[in-house]
């Protein structure tokens, strides 16, 4: 499995899906909805997918001495190591936010998304959509992935849209809580985050394994 | 003694069958597969690499099932096409660098051997080489790790005659070192240079599989030659 993520980062991976991590610093930017950096993120992990597509990856790795189900699991094994390295990034980022530039004014008087544990929680549900509707759709036809990005992209931007839009609804102004006022409450929504990541990466890596053995290349 | 046997091999599309495909590859010799263009040439050899679920029959490489033993088998074999060119961006030598990594068996000394041999560049991109290059290229990586078996689909379409009657000597070149090797081709020449056995194909059946020779005093008449028997044989089919 090393030599199969270490192909990944080196055959088909594009440059801009590394750099994209950057943007997970748009965690810092005031006044901005935040949780566009998570989309970028996985827009810089399609283009590797669009790549590998055009330089035959999918044909190469299947005629190396390795089980099928194997390729699956290094595109995911990929897709979750860009995952961590910005969410790594976006909670440092966030846990600054917290602590040091609790009190900045910039950010006191964010009226949209703060960075929380509730940001946090949706950036894995993102994650997990991309996970589960661009990579899983993908591995229907091990070919198509137009139509499964266009999905993810509409469902991320929904659930950009709702995530903004909570805390402005009364009774869950606690949602966008600045520093660690309701920790308990945003511990919890972080948790529930992970569960969703999880079970949604889960479920999608079985189902593209048995998708995959099936499709013809 | 065969090393390759496909068995009842069948596979549906909506527009294309391939009908209960059985033949054997014999150790040490070139079994050239004819066909004309559409005839399932491509399906079969995708199904003895397990790129296509087949609907039934079995494949199996030094009597092991593929289905079973592909990771095993995979290390043995090795495919080229002369239509597919993998990472036509990156240098050869990344693209080596990490192929290397896969196979146990990689022998460097092999590998820079067949480099000169084929007269590649290292430092040059897939994308930068003509179709023969190319080929070699895909067979230099077959070969750097001891394949016993090559399955070449098309190695010589779209060469020109001196590239094609370079790669045939090669084919020769490698048989006497004891490599199994299956090249489909719809060009009947390519037959006749190096050839041992001849896999016919006709509309996903297999029409004839026998050695040159039998081919010829099989189904020849009135001293044809290859070509003409092909053509022949192809017509009565379209009957």
């Amino acid at each position: 499995m090393k030599e199969l993520l270490r192909k990944e980062m080196k055959l088909p991976t594009l440059i801009i899906t590394y750099l994209f991590i950057g943007f997970s610093f748009m965690t810092m930017i005031p006044g901005y909805p935040i949780l566009c950096g998570v989309f970028f993120v996985t827009l810089g992990l399609y283009h590797s997918y669009a790549n590998a597509r055009e330089a035959g990856d999918i044909i190469y790795s299947v005629l190396l001495p390795i089980a099928k189900r194997h390729v699956v699991k290094a595109k995911y094994l990929f897709v979750l190591f860009i995952e961590a390295l910005s969410f790594i990034l976006m909670l440092v980022l966030t846990l600054l936010r917290m602590t040091v530039f609790s009190n900045s004014s910039i950010y006191l008087q964010n009226a949209l998304m703060t960075a929380n544990f509730f940001y946090l929680s949706v950036v894995l549900i993102i994650f997990s959509l991309f996970n589960l509707v661009f990579v899983g759709g993908f591995f229907k036809t091990a070919y198509k992935m137009g139509f499964p990005f266009v999905v993810y992209c509409i469902v991320a931007f929904v659930v950009i849209g709702l995530a903004e839009a909570l805390h402005h609804v009364p009774g869950l102004e606690s949602l966008n809580t600045i520093g660690f006022e309701n920790l308990g409450l945003q511990t919890a929504l972080l948790v529930v985050g992970v569960l969703i990541f999880v079970i949604l990466t889960t479920a999608s890596y079985k189902k593209a394994c048995v998708n995959f053995e099936n499709t013809d290349l | 003694m065969n090393i390759v046997e496909l068995t009842d091999v069948c596979k549906t599309y909506p527009s294309f069958r391939l009908e209960k495909v059985s033949f054997g590859l014999e150790k040490g010799k070139i079994t050239g597969f004819i066909g004309r263009n559409g005839a399932g040439k491509t399906t079969t050899i995708k199904s003895m690499l397990n790129l296509i679920h087949t609907d039934c029959g079995q494949v199996s490489y030094f009597g092991l099932p593929l289905t079973e033993n592909e990771e095993e088998i995979k290390q043995r074999i090795g495919y080229s096409t002369g239509t597919i060119s993998w990472y036509p961006r990156k240098k050869i030598k990344e693209i080596v660098e990490v192929t290397r990594s896969f196979y146990p068996s990689w022998d460097e000394s092999s590998y820079r051997k067949y480099l000169e041999l084929f007269s590649l560049d290292e430092n040059k991109k897939p994308i930068e080489l003509s179709e023969g290059m190319k080929v070699k290229f895909n067979l230099l990586l077959s070969l750097s790790h001891s394949s016993e078996v090559l399955i070449l689909d098309e190695p010589t379409s779209g060469l020109d005659p001196f590239s094609r009657d370079e790669l045939l000597q090669l084919f020769l070149f490698l048989k006497e070192r004891g490599v199994t090797i299956m090249f489909s081709t719809h060009i009947t020449t390519d037959l006749e240079r190096c050839a041992d056995s001849i896999v016919y194909i006709s509309k996903g059946r297999i029409r004839a599989n026998c050695s040159k020779e039998d081919f010829i005093n099989n189904y020849g008449k009135n001293g044809e030659n290859l070509e003409q028997i092909f053509l022949r044989m192809e017509r009565e089919a379209n009957v």
